[in-house]
């Protein structure tokens, strides 16, 4: 924890409001202030105590604060670090270790991930059944249960995807571990949404994790090890531009200068679908889709990387289309990586006031560009009994407009 | 030894016997605030109880003191310091606050009005009376920025000071704004002044019936076009009221109109002048005189209520929610029980005759009033400053 | 480790509170040790988070019966140490407490817990076309609840006035644990208003009720930039000279600038000695005239450039670097102090002369921020604290400041409190009898001095005996720690 940058911090307070677990639990140490005050004390001597650690770990790693600080503290950078003492530092009890352990294993490996399918595959009458009992066994198993989408059909992406019409460019697309395992038509749209604007996309096969994941979970050395395979995946393809839909995994990969050393990163660009959909323009025709459209910030997007306006504006620039706004959209809805597996009841209490949220606004779509958020809101709605309201991302809307279909999602 | 009424002479102070068969024994008229402290001080030694008084417009007003030795008239305190640079104005308790309405070569005034005409300074703080414009400006205490006051013992303390923006220490203007002389005599004030408006209109509507007032009353509150005051005039059971918005500051024509579309067809016109009514109190003097004070959308039902009572004169500030009535006084008992008991409004009998109060409850219930009563011991623990005039003994 | 007097208060603290809402151990307790001025830091003895104004009333009755002292804090973004707490006493945080109980349009108010946010307020009823008045830079984050204790101003209170103008009424724990109403419409004396500012020192607010003000018709911004702060000052003058009361004037010099630009890049034009900010709202036809006039008296007192806000958006960029202009200069210092005074505003031009003339003396950068509307200053004191003896110098430049303001007929602070930060400045700007008589509303609210004690006022005074209750020589005036009074 580098000392120079917990002295960045000058206690103004403005972080508050908008860190979720401040907005649940009013503590201080509970919010990003109360947390550089925490790391400041273990910088200070004062040992990780394990109520220490409980309040670094309750931290979503939503980067909310980063925006909202005048002071420009890299709280991001700070809790990178943090998280990695907490590691060293503190020693877990066991259940908990073990469902660490777990989720690390499984996460970041796409094929793990996607074996792990079948046995969540459960109709929602077992999946009522089944919860109590998991929650009194692991209430990270009963939420890891409950998040889980209906299985969609497998979708087989080719290598590459030729443009329509003049190629204006070529990109590599990452297809992601939990994008690709639970939403392929998620990348399959996205293939076909920058085809259809001209691009070339190249989707290499044998993609891995970025590596996001672990480094937001104090596992540098998996992180770095994720994030150089990554990277050589995408230069053997013979790619500059990487455009990843995922919007954590395209935090990280933009942060992999800091993780692997600027020279190694700098031969690829890393950007969001929306901002590079956004930087190029448009080419392709859009048709008209009358729906009333709720556009979710995912933190990682909106907060890590700063893209607010390129979603908005693409959305709005389809024909017929109305967006709302959803209350207090600076908040993590409590998905946050792998938050909602480590932290439940939080996770939970967020997903239920973002559900809540969502749902007054009366649209008939949300909108969501993070994979997590949509397994996270989704199953908050359910939880809420409320008539279920489709969750698509930007991806998905954009190529039912470009293909003229009623909706694809 | 002395008699007091040396003592008091020894000050330096004019002080004469009061006229036989008032209730003073004495009259002093101070011309500084170091006057004032030396005559508290000796009124202090001599346990003689303390009335200070401006012009004594609203000398009736409250319970009568319990006893009253000396009592202190302000009106040779005028001093009077103008910054217009930083539009402030220091003044001395015994100015007219009407003196403060204009100032020569530059067009500020402190923007309270004084619905007493000839009301002071001192007055006007001691019983937080304020005008239609309170609506914009809100009342003294708004607008006060500093105060001096010379406490029961003759320690003089001043609090709050000449700029606009000032948080240090506690502001014992506030504490002595409603104060009825009980806890402290001021002598000197400092006001924030505001530019002179340039022009002004005033847009009088006449709704067909009271139950039109609140609907209209509260478009009128809320029009972007900003009036300074609205205002309502009823004259009583079977008439109908009149409402009179002022518009003011640059522009104000053209605002005027569009105050006046909110009239909502009920006849209204704009004029140059103020209605005769505006900025006066209802009823007679020496009369009852009331004051009510209730949520600003229920002065319709309010008035709608106490039709029933019989014949009662309203005028107010009905944006503000805050209303004069004098009713005749043997419709009183009924009248303070509709408002107090039905309504659930606040209502205080500031002046009535003394047959006519009999058995009422002046003041009227006070939430904080054993918080009052401690400030008052505090602030004078003999009961010597206007002893009793305000509710439960204070 | 927590007090030993504090065992049995704890314990019944827990059974009103239950144990998620008390806070003893250490390393948590540390998260509260100061507020938003860091160089005053002392560990709470215990901290509570109650929910309900029963409960604080509650733990008051609790610290009262145990002669326990208690401190109230909101959201802790105070700049005078307001919430500095007691290593002996309790902490009380009203951030759980942050509920909206109701929004009543056609009366234009709404009544709030004391934890809702400032600006939580007026998101509540924008769209009903109301917002709530007073503004403070932090108002994202601070609570209603802080603002009545410092009674909180803003870059538009210059018109609007200031916290004590816009609360109606309010709910208050008194220090000896009884729920009491104040109100805009009792009789009598103006406890409202006097607890308004009182720095938690009379009481916990547990329910505040707030005025709704209108949203103006037409709102214009304009940034107009000046070689000097002279110039600008000149410009001050004569807008409010000329009758017009805008919404806001502030204004920047050099330093203050080159910070905003280096932290949010505000892109205010290149070259300025100053740049000041006018913000008039209010109905159209009257900001339109306004506008023209204000247009005309900034370039003849000489503005080089004149920008022009009419949305939102460009509103919010003109203002960036102003609301930023604190947390800013950490880009430019190392540390720095934030200081808050106030001149008459005639006494500006030579109140700034003589602040660059001590600022030169002693070797210590000063930035300045100031509301010039009405005379608050901002100086922002810039040192570096690895460099010996410089922060000490910065410490006599601020205080010289606030000698400043006070020779000029000002006050030591505009907007953020007395606190633990000013209570010794007291004496410069007030006399004894001054501070005895505000004294004797401290006594009347709380003889046992519990409520925030050290606060505000230079020493400790005890308010001699409460009336009724004969006691013994407090052991701090046999140890000549405090005078009886």
């Amino acid at each position: 924890m580098d000392p120079e940058l917990i002295g960045d911090c000058v206690h103004c307070g403005f972080c508050l409001p908008t860190c979720p677990t401040y907005v649940l639990w009013g503590e201080e140490m509970d919010s990003p202030r109360g947390r550089i005050h925490l790391m400041g004390q273990h910088v200070g001597g004062t040992p990780l105590t394990p109520e220490m650690a409980g309040h670094f770990d309750a931290c979503l790693g939503c980067m909310a604060c980063v925006t909202a600080c005048p002071s420009g503290v890299r709280y991001d950078r700070l809790i990178e670090q943090t998280r990695a003492e907490v590691e060293r530092a503190h020693r877990r009890p066991l259940q908990e270790r073990a469902l660490r352990a777990l989720v690390f294993r499984l996460f970041p490996y796409p094929r793990r991930l996607r074996a792990m399918r079948l046995p969540l595959r459960l109709t929602e009458g077992a999946r009522r059944r089944l919860a109590p009992r998991l929650e009194r066994i692991s209430p990270s198993l009963a939420a890891m249960a409950e998040l889980a989408p209906p299985v969609p059909a497998r979708v087989r992406l080719p290598r590459r995807v030729r443009a329509v019409g003049r190629r204006r460019a070529t990109v590599g697309m990452l297809t992601g571990c939990v994008q690709g395992a639970f939403f392929p038509q998620v990348n399959a749209a996205t293939a076909r949404v920058l085809a259809m604007e001209g691009c070339e996309v190249v989707i290499p096969p044998a993609q891995g994790c970025c590596g996001a994941l672990s480094l937001h979970s104090g596992l540098p050395e998996q992180a770095v090890r994720l994030a150089e395979r990554t990277l050589a995946t995408f230069e053997r393809a013979g790619v500059d531009t990487v455009v990843v839909n995922a919007a954590g995994c395209g935090s990280t990969m933009k942060e992999y200068g800091d993780l692997l050393g600027e020279d190694r990163a700098q031969n690829i660009r890393v950007v969001d679908l929306s901002e590079y959909l956004a930087e190029i323009g448009p080419v392709a025709t859009r048709h008209p889709l009358p729906v009333t459209v709720a556009y979710h910030d995912a933190c990682h997007l909106a907060h890590a990387q700063g893209i607010r306006a390129q979603p908005r504006a693409l959305l709005s620039a389809v024909p017929g289309l109305r967006l709302v706004e959803i209350a207090e959209s600076s908040i993590c809805c409590g998905s946050a990586g792998t938050y909602n597996l480590l932290q439940p009841e939080a996770a939970r209490d967020l997903g239920d006031r973002k559900a809540e949220r969502v749902l007054a606004t009366g649209a008939d779509l949300l909108v969501s560009a993070n994979p997590g958020c949509t397994l996270q809101i989704g199953s908050a709605v359910r939880r809420r009994g409320a008539g279920p309201i489709p969750v698509a991302h930007v991806a998905q809307v954009l190529d039912a407009s470009l293909r003229g279909l009623d909706r694809a999602w | 030894m002395e008699t007091p009424f040396e003592a008091l002479r020894g000050t330096g102070v004019p002080v004469e016997p009061a006229a036989p068969g008032d209730a003073p024994r004495w009259v002093a008229y101070p011309g500084t605030t170091a006057e004032v402290a030396a005559l508290m001080r000796v009124s202090a030694e001599h346990d003689l109880a303390v009335v200070p008084s401006g012009a004594g417009t609203k000398l009736a007003w409250g319970n009568p003191p319990e006893r009253c030795d000396l009592l202190l008239r302000t009106g040779r305190l005028t001093s009077l310091e103008h910054s217009p640079g930083d539009l402030v104005v220091r003044v001395s308790a015994g100015l007219p606050v009407g003196t403060l309405a204009s100032f020569p070569g530059v067009a500020q005034e402190l923007a309270l009005d004084d619905p007493l005409g000839a009301g002071t300074v001192g007055g006007t703080l001691a019983t937080a009376v304020a005008g239609p414009r309170r609506f914009r400006y809100g009342t003294a205490r708004d607008l006060l920025i500093g105060v001096t006051v010379v406490l029961a013992d003759g320690t003089v303390a001043t609090s709050g000071g000449r700029v606009v923006k000032n948080v240090a220490g506690y502001d014992l203007g506030k504490l002595l704004c409603g104060s009825y002389g009980t806890l402290g005599v001021v002598t000197e004030a400092v006001f924030r002044l505001h530019p002179v408006a340039p022009e002004r209109r005033w847009i009088t509507v006449e709704p067909d019936s009271l139950a039109a007032l609140d609907g209209l009353v509260a478009a009128l509150a809320a029009s972007q076009a900003e009036p300074s005051a609205v205002e309502v005039d009823w004259p009583g059971t079977g008439s109908a009221p009149v409402v009179a918005a002022l518009v003011e500051g640059t522009a104000a024509g053209e605002r005027a109109a569009a105050v006046r579309e909110l009239a909502g067809g009920h006849p209204a016109r704009v004029r140059d002048e103020a209605p005769g009514w505006w900025n006066t109190l209802p009823g007679d003097p020496g009369g009852v005189l009331c004051e009510l004070r209730l949520p600003p959308a229920e002065v319709g039902r309010t008035l709608r209520e106490v039709t029933a009572c019989g014949p009662v004169r309203v005028r107010g500030s009905a944006a503000s929610g805050v209303l004069w009535a004098a009713p005749p006084p043997d419709v009183l008992p009924a009248f303070v029980s509709a408002v107090r008991d039905r309504l659930g409004g606040r209502l205080v009998v500031l002046a009535a005759p003394y047959d006519a109060i009999e058995g009422i409850d002046r003041w009227g219930p006070v939430g904080a009033l054993p918080l009052m009563r401690r400030v008052k011991e505090r602030f004078d623990p003999d009961r010597r400053l206007s002893p009793g005039r305000f509710a439960g003994g204070i | 480790m927590p007090d030993t007097a504090l065992d049995e208060p704890v314990r019944r603290f827990l059974e009103i509170l239950g144990p998620g809402s008390v806070i003893t151990d250490p390393v948590r307790l540390r998260t509260y040790e100061c507020d938003g001025l860091t160089h005053h830091r002392t560990s709470p003895g215990v901290v509570v988070l109650p929910e309900t104004a029963e409960q604080v009333a509650a733990i008051v009755r609790v610290c009262a019966r145990h002669g326990v002292p208690f401190v109230a804090r909101g959201a802790g973004t105070g700049l005078s140490g307001g919430a500095l707490p007691r290593t002996d006493g309790v902490l009380v945080v009203t951030s759980r407490m942050r509920r909206i109980l109701s929004i009543d349009l056609p009366n234009r108010l709404a009544v709030v817990e004391p934890g809702v946010t400032n600006l939580a307020i007026t998101e509540a009823v924008r769209e009903q076309g109301y917002y709530y008045a007073p503004d403070p830079s932090s108002q994202q984050v601070c609570s209603i609840g802080g603002n009545v204790a410092e009674n909180s101003g803003g870059a538009h209170c210059l018109k609007y006035g200031f916290t004590v103008n816009h609360v109606l009424a309010l709910e208050i724990v008194t220090p000896d644990g009884d729920l009491v109403e104040l109100s805009h419409t009792d009789p009598g004396y103006d406890l409202l208003g006097a607890f308004v500012g009182s720095e938690g020192t009379l009481g916990i607010t547990t329910k505040v009720t707030v005025r709704l003000t209108r949203a103006p018709q037409a709102v214009t911004t304009l940034l107009a930039a000046f070689d000097d702060v002279e110039s600008g000052g000149r410009a001050v003058s004569a807008i409010i000279g000329g009758g017009i009361l805008p919404a806001a004037i502030e204004m920047m010099d050099a330093l203050a600038i080159e910070a905003a630009e280096a932290a949010v890049a505000c892109s205010y034009p290149e070259g300025a000695g100053a740049v000041l900010i006018v913000e008039l709202d209010g109905p159209s036809p009257e900001v339109a005239h306004q506008f023209a006039e204000v247009r005309r008296i900034c370039e003849e007192n000489g503005a080089f450039e004149l920008r022009v806000a009419a949305d939102p958006a460009e509103r919010a960029a003109v203002w960036k670097g102003r609301k930023s202009a604190f947390a800013a200069v950490g880009r430019i210092s190392p540390a720095y102090i934030v200081q808050d005074g106030v001149v008459p505003r005639t006494a500006l031009p030579e109140v700034l002369a003589d602040i660059e003339r001590i600022s030169g003396e002693h070797g210590i950068r000063v930035a300045n921020v100031f509301h010039a509307g009405d005379g608050n200053l901002h100086p922002l004191v810039l040192f570096d604290d690895d460099e010996p003896g410089a922060a000490e110098r910065a410490e006599l430049v601020s205080g010289r400041i606030l000698d400043l303001c006070v020779e000029h007929g000002g006050s030591i602070t505009g907007e953020h409190g007395v606190g633990i930060d000013k209570s010794r400045y007291m004496t410069k700007m007030f006399s004894e009898d001054d501070l005895a008589t505000m004294q004797l509303v401290r006594c009347a609210f709380d003889p046992e001095g519990l409520s925030n004690p050290g606060k505000v006022f230079p020493t400790p005074r005890l308010c001699g005996e409460a009336p009724g209750v004969r006691r013994g020589a407090h052991p701090l005036v046999e140890s000549g720690q405090a005078e009886q009074f």
